[in-house]
């Protein structure tokens, strides 16, 4: 055991001793993913945030907000008709968030004193929480200017405060000078809005930016009611919930393709080691050394094992960390992670069993492989392939590393669904060191 | 300690090998002297077990054949190329030999092994960064991680320096100073004549003699010449007693100049051969 972690440790430090390794192992398949991320609808990179619209409400204040929206330089809009069909553009990554104005915003006016405010929802695809944060933001500021016009609304106005006066009236938790200084501050506030209505259009108009949202709350009287959670405007934020067998985002699909170009790296960097020891003469000292083939063949296994492993790691890691996937299943996704690493160690030591010289390793290690990586799903999604290259990637073990890998990542499919790509990728890893082996012990002609 | 026995190796029409027979004893460091291409590595590369014998017999240590990794573990072997790590350190090289060898202490042995072969200074070097003597040295220790009784040292100054020759020559002597059998290749007589207790002259795969420097002289040398000046005159004498010679030519006088050239291993490679070794 001690000669074949020496050996995956020498093996491993060459691996990370070469920049090229490195590069075609660990970076060149990051890049690929998150590339394939932003190609296939990651987004990040464009200026204005693409916004699912559904104004439900028939409130003036909706409107208005909506038209604010649509004329907003942070935002292309586009109008759905049903909560629905906005979320499905969310989900389809068409739309970073859905924004809905619903039907409930008259009940927030109506009870703008006595409620938790008026209510707008954002759904939010979670690939995009950096925005979010943005989207809660404008929605606050956008509802904040529109209070102008309410306030300027006499029966919306008379109505809100009737509403107030019988919730004043039935309270059992104010005490009687609360209420007779609510009932002042609602006198107060009658006398206000009257002189703005009677004013009519010759009152001057007022100017929304004059009424921000930190203007508003330090110039907010103080509520009648429920004094520590009162608030005008009430955005619920809200990411979109996963549906099963579908992408959260693009990145869902892009990092197990960036993982084939990964194990791709290591069947490159691995699948030519035996043919660079032989061209180094170390193949003599190896041969020399109280080892067998089998103990050079696990040692090397090992190593590609190893760092199939870290690389699969890195790529999940970052696509979680930094892109916001989440793992549906955790401990089924590590075994497809063995099974993938185990399989494709056994490729590269099949390749390396059976080469003769680095042209044929690296033939076979960076060409042919290239070829299974392109039908396998490395390049475009399965899903994306036509039906023709879709039945050719069965032949592929890139494709069952991929199907493996997606199942427990974001498929989310049943157990038994994935047994099969797990048992075909034992099949492949087993198999390649089986030949392998043949291979590796001829020049120890033992 | 080594026994071959009539060992023959072909490579399709190519005999490399041609029923060479030796015995080396415990503690003897022996020279198999030729030209390239004499099957020197080949037997070499038969005596570790690297290469299966056409026909022939090797013992090592009276324990059997080295194909055997039991028996093998007791010899180690200095090839020709330099067959390190260029990527690794010389530390990590030593290092990843030692643990494959299983070798008790390996640290500790892996320190004594750099200071032997004075790269302690650069023993976090990657050895791609390493002169060709550098390399030379620390490929010779890494045939003497796991302290091998038999050493096989193949042309191990070959493309050096004369500084960095001179060194592993040292080393050499050190090694044999330990008590260890060292059987060593080259092609240069110098290094043959100066270190090997015992010479065998190979060419074309076969064992042509073998004996100690002046046994091989005597048999194969010839005589010494003797060369006498007696003014602008040069008076060349072929004599088996170079000192008689001597101490005759002066007593006729007139004596202003001797040179006395004695035969060498280049001389018993030609008689033996027809040809230098350096052809």
């Amino acid at each position: 055991m001690m000669a074949i972690l020496a050996l995956a440790q020498k093996d491993l430090r060459l691996l990370l001793r070469d920049k090229g390794d490195v590069f075609f192992t660990f970076v060149f398949p990051m890049i690929l993913a998150i590339f394939f991320g932003f190609v296939f609808g990651g987004g990040g990179g464009t200026s204005k945030i693409d916004l699912a619209l559904v104004v439900e409400s028939d409130a003036r204040i909706a409107a208005g907000i909506a038209a604010d929206l649509e004329s907003d330089a942070s935002f292309q809009v586009t109008r759905f008709d049903t909560r629905d069909a906005a979320i499905d553009s969310v989900r389809a990554g068409k739309s970073t968030a859905a924004v809905i104005l619903p039907i409930a915003m008259q009940d927030g006016i109506d009870g703008l004193f006595s409620g938790t405010g008026i209510p707008m929802d954002a759904i939010v695809d979670p690939s995009h929480r950096a925005e979010a944060g943005l989207i809660q933001g404008k929605l606050n500021e956008l509802a904040f200017r529109q209070l102008p016009n309410l306030i300027a609304d006499g029966a919306q106005m008379a109505k809100l405060f009737d509403g107030a006066r019988k919730n004043i009236a039935v309270s059992k938790e104010m005490s009687l000078a609360q209420r007779i200084a609510a009932t002042g501050l609602i006198a107060a506030g009658e006398s206000f809005t009257s002189s703005i209505t009677r004013s009519g259009t010759n009152a001057p108009p007022v100017d929304p930016n004059d009424l921000s949202t930190e203007k508003t709350a330090k110039s907010s009287a103080k509520p009648a009611v429920s004094a520590s959670s009162w608030s005008p405007i009430a955005v619920t934020i809200a990411e979109l919930p996963p549906r099963l067998g579908q992408p959260r985002s693009s990145f869902d699909v892009s990092f197990p393709q960036g993982l084939v170009w990964g194990l791709a790296g290591c069947i490159g960097a691995f699948a030519s080691s035996l043919v660079l020891e032989r061209s180094r003469g170390t193949l003599a000292r190896l041969r020399l050394a109280p080892i067998t083939g089998a103990h050079l063949l696990a040692g090397k296994g090992l190593a590609c094992f190893l760092a199939a492993m870290m690389v699969q790691a890195l790529l999940i890691g970052m696509a979680v960390v930094a892109f916001g996937s989440t793992v549906a299943q955790p401990a089924m996704l590590a075994v497809a992670c063995v099974a993938g690493a185990f399989a494709f160690s056994g490729i590269a030591m099949l390749i390396a069993g059976i080469c003769r010289t680095e042209a044929e390793a690296n033939g076979a290690g960076r060409g042919a492989i290239l070829i299974l990586a392109m039908i396998g799903g490395g390049t475009i999604p399965l899903f994306f392939m036509p039906p023709l290259l879709r039945t050719l990637s069965y032949g592929s073990p890139f494709r069952w590393v991929v199907a493996a890998i997606e199942g427990p990542f974001w498929r989310d499919t049943a157990p038994a669904d994935q047994v099969m790509p797990l048992v075909v990728l034992a099949g492949i890893g087993l198999l390649g060191f089986l030949v392998g082996m043949r291979g590796i012990s001829r020049p120890f002609g033992r | 300690m080594l026994t071959l026995r009539a060992i023959r190796k072909s490579f399709g029409p190519t005999t490399a090998v041609d029923g060479i027979s030796l015995d080396i004893a415990a503690g003897e460091v022996f020279g198999l002297l030729g030209p390239n291409g004499a099957g020197k590595s080949t037997t070499i590369a038969i005596t570790t077990g690297l290469l299966v014998p056409d026909s022939g017999t090797v013992d090592l240590l009276g324990l059997g054949s080295p194909s055997d990794p039991a028996v093998r573990m007791h010899l180690g072997l200095a090839p020709q190329e330099i067959t390190l790590y260029g990527e690794l350190t010389a530390r990590e090289n030593l290092m990843f030999f030692a643990r494959l060898y299983r070798v008790s202490a390996p640290h500790a042995r892996v320190d004594r092994l750099l200071e032997l072969v004075e790269l302690d200074g650069r023993a976090h070097d990657r050895v791609a960064t390493f002169s060709g003597g550098m390399k030379r040295r620390l490929n010779l220790a890494a045939a003497l991680v796991h302290d091998p009784k038999l050493v096989l040292l193949d042309e191990p100054t070959a493309g050096v320096d004369p500084q960095s020759r001179n060194r592993i020559l040292d080393l050499v002597r050190a090694l044999a100073a330990e008590g260890k059998t060292i059987v060593y290749t080259t092609h240069y007589m110098e290094e043959a004549a100066k270190l090997c207790d015992r010479v065998g002259i190979v060419d074309h795969g076969r064992m042509l003699d073998v004996g100690t420097v002046s046994e091989l002289i005597a048999r194969h040398g010839g005589h010494s010449t003797v060369t006498v000046s007696r003014g602008e005159a040069h008076d060349r004498v072929v004599t088996a007693d170079p000192v008689s010679e001597v101490a005759r030519q002066f007593g006729a006088g007139g004596v202003t100049g001797v040179r006395v050239e004695q035969p060498d291993l280049e001389a018993v490679f030609l008689a033996l051969t027809g040809r230098s070794l350096r052809e």
